[in-house]
C-alpha cells in the first residue's frame, strides 16, 4: 500500500508569547520554536501503521524553504521511506488553495492508495488544504479522521462529529484522509533510524520542475491584530436566583449547553 | 572550531528531549516517592535504542559516538535522574568495558544483550571499605582450574537489584597491589552470588542500588575481562569515559531545577511586580545560567576529545564532572531558594532536583578525588 | 447578491448552527438587498416553521441518500444550484459538515472559500473575513481575491442567532444525485465511557477551599454532571483528602484548557491560575470581590456559592430541556 504523507512545518506557539510584525500581516517569528504540525505528525504515524500491516512505501512531502528539512528527516526517522520538499521563492504567501496546487502538482505523478494530511494546522487552522487537495485529484476524501482500518480497497472511517460522536464511513480507495489528533499514540524514532535519516538524500523540488508558474492564491490576509482583550469579569447582578438564571443564559448563548 | 550539533546529533537530542519530557518526566515524582524501578520507561527506551547508545550496530547496539552519549544522559536526567542513572550505567559503566577491553566472544556474547534492553548491566567497584581508594578493596578472586573463585561484598551499586550482567573488579594477586586488580564479567544467576539490601537514598531513589554479595562465586576464565592485573587500568579507563556522562547528568539535573526556577521566578509575584524584576533574583538566574553553560561545554568537550580518539582524557574528563557536579548542586540550591518557602515542599520538584544533585559529587570519583586527578595530570605536563 | 446557507442536520433535527448562519445571512442579505435561501437536503423529522421564519426561500431536496450527511453526495447536489449563479454568499458551519464539503465544493466551483470564520465585515465594498489564527492568540482580516461568489464557513457559536419573522417558502427540488459507490455513510457511534481525564474534558467545574466540608461537593459535581462536564478542584481540597489528586488543577496539578471553566469557591492564586489559564470561557462564583479569580474570570458572581450554585444548576437543567 502505497501512501503519502503531505507534512507541514508550524511554530510552537501554545505556550509562546505571540508578537505581530511591523508589517502588521505575519508575525514574528525568530523567537519560535518551529515543528512538525500535531495533526501531521498522528497522519504519519498512522500510515507507518499502515505500512507495518500492508507493506508499501510511505513519501512525504512538504511545501517550504530549507528550514523544513528537518521535519522531513524526523518523519523519515519515524518511518518514511522518502521524502520530497517543493520550494521556491516565489512561494511566498500560499494560501490553502495555491498549496493544494502545488502539492498537486507533484502527487498527481507518483503512485498512491491513500494520502493522509493533518486536519488542521496550529498555525493558520484553515483546515483546507485536505479536500482541496482531494478535490483535485479526484479522490474522495474525509476529514476529522479518528481511526481507519482498510479491508479490500475500502476504508472504514470514523469521523469525529460534535459531542463526542462519531460517525463510521465506507470510502473507496484510492482517497484522502485528514486525520485528527489523538487517532494513534505516534512513535518514537529509534537511534539507528535517527542515524540513517540523518544521511539520507532528500528530493527538492522548484516550481519549474513541477510546471506551476504562479499558483493561484484566492484569499489573503489583510492584517493581522491583537483581539480585544477583558481586562475584568463581567459581574453578574442579582439575587442568587437571578444572577444564575442570567448566567445559565449566557453558558447557553455560547453554545456550551 | 565547530561548535555545531551535526545532523544526527541535533535530530537525536530532539526526539530524546520528547521521549524524556512526555514519557519520563510525569512519572519522576512518583518514583523518587516509592523507589521503585521503572521498569516500563526502560522498555520503552531499550525500543528506541538508549540502552546500546554507543555499542556498535553488529552488536544490536545505535553505533553512535560519545557526544551523543552525553545528549542522552543529559537530556535523560533533565527528565528523570533515576531513569537516566540507569540507562547512562548501562551505556559507559557496563557496555563500555567490554566493548573496549572484551574479547570477540565476550562482546558476541554480552552486548547484544545489554543493547536491546533484554538483561541490564551494572559495575562493581566500591565496597563498604573502599570508596576513594579503589585499590582499598577487598573483593578475591582466586583461580581454581577453569575458574575464578569470587569472595566479598560490593556497596552502593546502581542497577543491583535488576542487572543481569556485572562488571566486577577483585584481586587476584594482593601482593602486586592495584596491579593485581582483575576485572571480571559475572552473571546474575551464578550460585554464590547474591544481592543484598536495597540502599534508601537521598535521592536517585529509583536505581535498584544495592549490595552484590559473592560467597564462592565460581566465574568461568573465560569471563576474565582483559588479562589478570589489568583490572585498574580497565576501571581508570571506564571510569575517565563515563565521568562525562557524570558530568552530563549534572547539566540535565541543573537544567531542570533551573527551567523551573526560571519560570516561577517569572510568575511569582512580590513587592508588586515577578521577582525575576528584582535584582538579587535576576543575579541568581545569571550566575545559575552561566555555571550550566560553562558546564555544558566543558562536559561536551572532553565528549568530542573521547570522540577524536584522544588517548588520555583524565584530565579533561575529571575537569568537567567536578565542575559540573558542583555546578548542579549550586544551581538546585539557588533553585529552592528562588522558590522560597514552596522551593522547600514537596508540592514542587526542585527540592527533589536539590537531592538528586548531592551525589554527583560524590560517585564516580569524588570531587576531591577530580581535583586529585587534575592535579596528577598537570604535574605530568598532560 | 443571492445568500445560500446550508442547512445543517443530524439524525432528523437542524443543528444550531443553522440558525445562526441564517442570522448572519439575514444581516448580509439586508446589506447587499438579496434574499436568504436555505438549503434543505435530504429533510429533517421535524417541522421546519423555524426555518421558515428565518429565510426567504427554502430549496427542500427530497432524497434517502442525503438524510444523512455525506459530503460527496452533498456536493453533487450543491453544485447544480450554485454552478451558474454569478454573484452569492454560500454560508457553510465550520463543523464534521462544513470541514468535510466546504472546501472540496469551492475547488470544484472555483470559488474563494474562508473557512473557520468568527466575523464577517464590509469595508470599502470589501467583503472581510475575521479568523482566529495560532490557537486564537491573534485574528486576522481575510478577504477574498476573487470578487463576485464567496464561500464562508462560521465557527460554531460564533455568531448569535437571533429568530426572524419571515414567511420562508419551500421549493421542492428533485435529487440531482445518483448512486456512488465510493462512500457510504454507514452509522453513527457513541462515544464510550471512560474514567475520569480532567484534561479531557470540554466543560469543568472546579471546587476550591469555599466549600468548607467535604459533604458539600456532592452539590457542585451536581451542577457538573448537569452541564455535561468533569468535576476538577484546586490543590486545598486534594490536601484535605476530599477529592483524588487527579482532578486537582493547577501548577502541581494538571493544565486544562476546557471550552468552559467554573471556578467556585476558589480565590485564583496563581498556582491555580497557571493550571486554567487556558480555557476558553471562565466563570468565577466567589463571595469575596477582591477575589483574584476574577480577573481571570470572562463573568462573575460575587455571592455565596451555597445560594448560587444549587438554583444554577436547575436553571442549567431547565434550559437544557428547552
Amino acid at each position: 500500500m502505497d501512501i503519502i504523507v503531505c507534512i507541514k512545518r508550524v511554530p510552537e506557539t501554545a505556550e509562546a508569547e505571540i508578537k505581530v510584525d511591523p508589517n502588521g500581516k505575519d508575525i514574528v517569528k525568530d523567537t519560535l520554536n518551529f515543528d512538525i504540525n500535531e495533526a501531521d505528525n498522528y497522519a504519519l504515524e498512522e500510515a507507518v501503521l499502515l505500512k507495518e500491516k500492508f507493506g508499501g512505501k510511505i513519501t512525504l512531502i512538504s511545501v517550504g524553504e530549507e528550514e523544513c528539512e528537518h521535519i522531513l528527516r524526523m518523519g523519515l526517522a519515524r518511518g518514511a521511506d522518502d521524502a520530497i520538499r517543493i520550494t521556491d521563492e516565489k512561494f511566498s504567501e500560499l494560501d490553502g488553495f495555491a498549496t493544494a496546487q502545488i502539492l498537486y502538482s507533484v502527487i498527481k505523478d507518483i503512485h498512491f492508495d491513500i494520502i493522509f494530511t493533518g486536519c488542521i494546522a496550529t498555525d493558520d487552522g484553515y483546515s483546507q488544504v485536505g479536500p482541496t487537495l482531494a478535490e483535485l485529484l479526484g479522490i474522495p476524501h474525509a476529514t476529522l479522521v479518528t481511526s481507519i482500518e482498510v479491508k479490500g480497497g475500502i476504508a472504514r472511517v470514523h469521523r469525529e462529529l460534535e459531542a463526542g460522536l462519531l460517525e463510521a464511513v465506507d470510502i473507496k480507495l484510492p482517497a484522502l484522509f485528514a486525520v485528527q489528533t489523538g487517532i494513534n499514540k505516534p512513535r518514537y524514532a529509534s537511534l539507528i533510524a535517527i542515524r540513517r535519516a540523518a544521511s539520507k538524500e532528500l528530493k527538492v523540488l522548484s516550481s519549474k520542475d513541477i510546471g506551476l508558474e504562479e499558483p493561484r492564491r484566492k484569499i489573503k490576509i489583510e492584517s493581522l491584530f491583537v483581539p480585544p482583550v477583558t481586562k475584568r469579569a463581567e459581574i453578574i447582578e442579582g439575587s442568587p436566583p437571578e444572577a444564575a438564571a442570567k448566567l445559565a443564559e449566557i453558558i447557553k448563548e455560547k453554545g456550551l449547553l | 572550531m565547530n561548535f555545531e550539533l551535526t545532523k544526527e546529533q541535533k535530530m537525536l537530542q530532539e526526539e530524546v528531549r520528547k521521549f524524556a519530557q512526555e514519557e519520563l518526566a510525569p512519572l519522576a515524582p512518583e518514583l523518587d516517592k516509592t523507589g521503585e524501578f521503572p521498569k516500563e520507561s526502560i522498555k520503552k527506551a531499550a525500543e528506541m535504542g538508549l540502552l546500546g547508545i554507543i555499542i556498535p550496530e553488529k552488536y544490536g547496539g545505535a553505533g553512535m559516538d560519545f557526544v551523543s552519549l552525553a545528549i542522552v544522559a543529559e537530556e535523560l536526567c533533565r527528565a528523570c535522574a533515576s531513569t537516566g542513572l540507569v540507562i547512562t550505567v548501562n551505556n559507559s559503566l557496563a557496555a563500555y568495558p567490554i566493548l573496549a577491553f572484551g574479547t570477540e566472544e565476550q562482546k558476541q556474547k554480552y552486548l547484544p544483550k545489554l543493547a536491546s534492553g533484554e538483561v541490564l548491566g551494572a559495575i562493581g567497584i566500591t565496597e563498604a571499605g573502599a570508596g576513594s581508594d579503589v585499590a582499598g578493596m577487598e573483593t578475591t578472586a582466586r583461580r581454581e582450574g577453569d575458574y575464578y573463585i569470587l569472595n566479598g561484598s560490593k556497596r552502593f551499586i546502581t542497577n543491583a537489584g535488576v542487572a543481569g550482567i556485572f562488571v566486577v573488579f577483585a584481586y587476584t594477586n594482593k601482593e602486586l597491589k592495584h596491579k593485581g586488580i582483575s576485572a571480571f564479567i559475572v552473571e546474575r544467576d551464578t550460585p554464590g552470588f547474591s544481592i543484598g539490601k536495597h540502599e534508601d537514598l537521598m535521592g536517585m531513589r529509583a536505581t535498584a542500588n544495592a549490595e552484590l554479595i559473592f560467597e564462592d562465586v565460581k566465574v568461568p576464565k573465560e569471563n576474565l575481562l582483559g588479562n589478570e592485573g589489568d583490572g585498574f587500568k580497565i576501571c581508570m579507563n571506564t571510569l575517565d569515559t563515563s565521568r562525562i556522562d557524570i558530568g552530563a547528568q549534572a547539566v540535565g539535573i541543573a537544567q531542570a531545577a533551573f527551567d523551573k526556577a526560571f519560570a516561577y521566578a517569572k510568575e511569582r509575584k512580590t513587592f508588586g511586580q515577578p521577582i525575576c524584576e528584582h535584582q538579587f533574583i535576576q543575579g541568581m538566574l545569571a550566575e545559575m545560567a552561566t555555571r550550566i553553560h560553562a558546564a555544558r561545554l566543558m562536559v561536551y568537550y572532553a565528549a568530542f576529545l573521547k570522540d577524536q580518539g584522544k588517548p588520555r582524557i583524565s584530565k579533561e574528563a575529571s575537569m568537567a564532572k567536578w565542575f559540573a557536579s558542583e555546578t548542579a548542586v549550586e544551581v538546585t540550591r539557588k533553585a529552592v531558594q528562588i522558590h522560597g518557602g514552596y522551593g522547600y515542599t514537596k508540592d514542587y520538584e526542585v527540592e527533589r532536583h536539590y537531592r538528586e544533585a548531592k551525589v554527583l559529587e560524590i560517585y564516580e570519583g569524588t570531587s576531591e578525588i577530580q581535583k586529585i586527578v587534575i592535579a596528577r595530570s598537570l604535574l605530568r605536563g598532560l | 447578491m443571492k445568500i445560500f446557507v446550508l442547512v445543517e442536520h443530524r439524525q432528523g433535527k437542524v443543528r444550531d448552527i443553522t440558525y445562526e448562519l441564517l442570522t448572519v445571512g439575514r444581516e448580509l442579505a439586508e446589506k447587499f438587498n438579496g434574499e436568504v435561501t436555505a438549503l434543505l437536503f435530504g429533510g429533517v423529522d421535524e417541522k421546519i416553521d423555524r426555518l421558515k421564519k428565518n429565510a426567504h426561500h427554502i430549496i427542500l431536496v427530497e432524497d434517502e441518500k442525503l438524510k444523512n450527511f455525506n459530503a460527496e453526495l452533498y456536493q453533487k447536489a450543491l453544485v447544480p444550484i450554485l454552478k451558474d449563479e454569478k454573484s452569492y454568499i454560500m454560508l457553510i458551519g465550520h463543523t464534521a459538515f462544513g470541514i468535510d464539503l466546504a472546501p472540496a465544493l469551492a475547488t470544484e466551483l472555483d470559488v474563494p472559500i474562508s473557512t473557520d470564520c468568527v466575523g464577517i465585515q464590509i469595508e470599502d465594498d470589501n467583503f472581510i473575513t475575521i479568523r482566529q489564527m495560532y490557537g486564537g492568540k491573534l485574528n486576522a482580516k481575510v478577504s477574498f481575491c476573487e470578487p463576485g461568489r464567496y464561500i464562508i464557513t462560521a465557527r460554531q457559536a460564533a455568531f448569535p442567532a437571533k429568530d426572524g419573522n419571515l414567511d420562508g417558502k419551500v421549493i421542492s427540488m428533485p435529487s440531482p444525485v445518483g448512486e456512488i459507490d465510493y462512500r457510504k455513510f454507514i452509522e453513527y457511534v457513541e462515544p464510550p465511557i471512560e474514567g475520569v481525564d480532567i484534561t479531557k474534558a470540554d466543560i469543568i467545574v472546579a471546587v476550591g477551599r469555599g466549600i468548607k466540608d467535604k459533604d458539600n461537593i456532592p452539590m457542585v459535581e451536581e451542577l457538573a454532571n448537569a452541564l455535561g462536564g468533569v468535576l476538577a478542584c484546586s490543590r486545598p481540597i486534594v490536601d484535605a483528602g476530599w477529592l483524588p489528586k487527579e482532578r486537582q488543577v493547577g501548577s502541581s496539578g494538571k493544565t486544562v484548557k476546557p471550552k468552559l471553566y467554573i471556578a467556585i469557591g476558589i480565590s485564583g492564586a496563581f498556582q491555580h491560575l497557571v493550571g486554567m489559564k487556558g480555557a476558553e470561557t471562565v466563570i468565577a462564583i466567589n463571595k469575596d470581590p477582591n477575589a483574584p479569580i476574577f480577573n481571570e474570570a470572562d463573568y462573575g458572581i460575587v455571592d455565596d456559592l451555597f445560594k448560587v450554585v444549587p438554583v444554577l444548576k436547575e436553571k442549567i437543567q431547565e434550559l437544557k430541556k428547552g
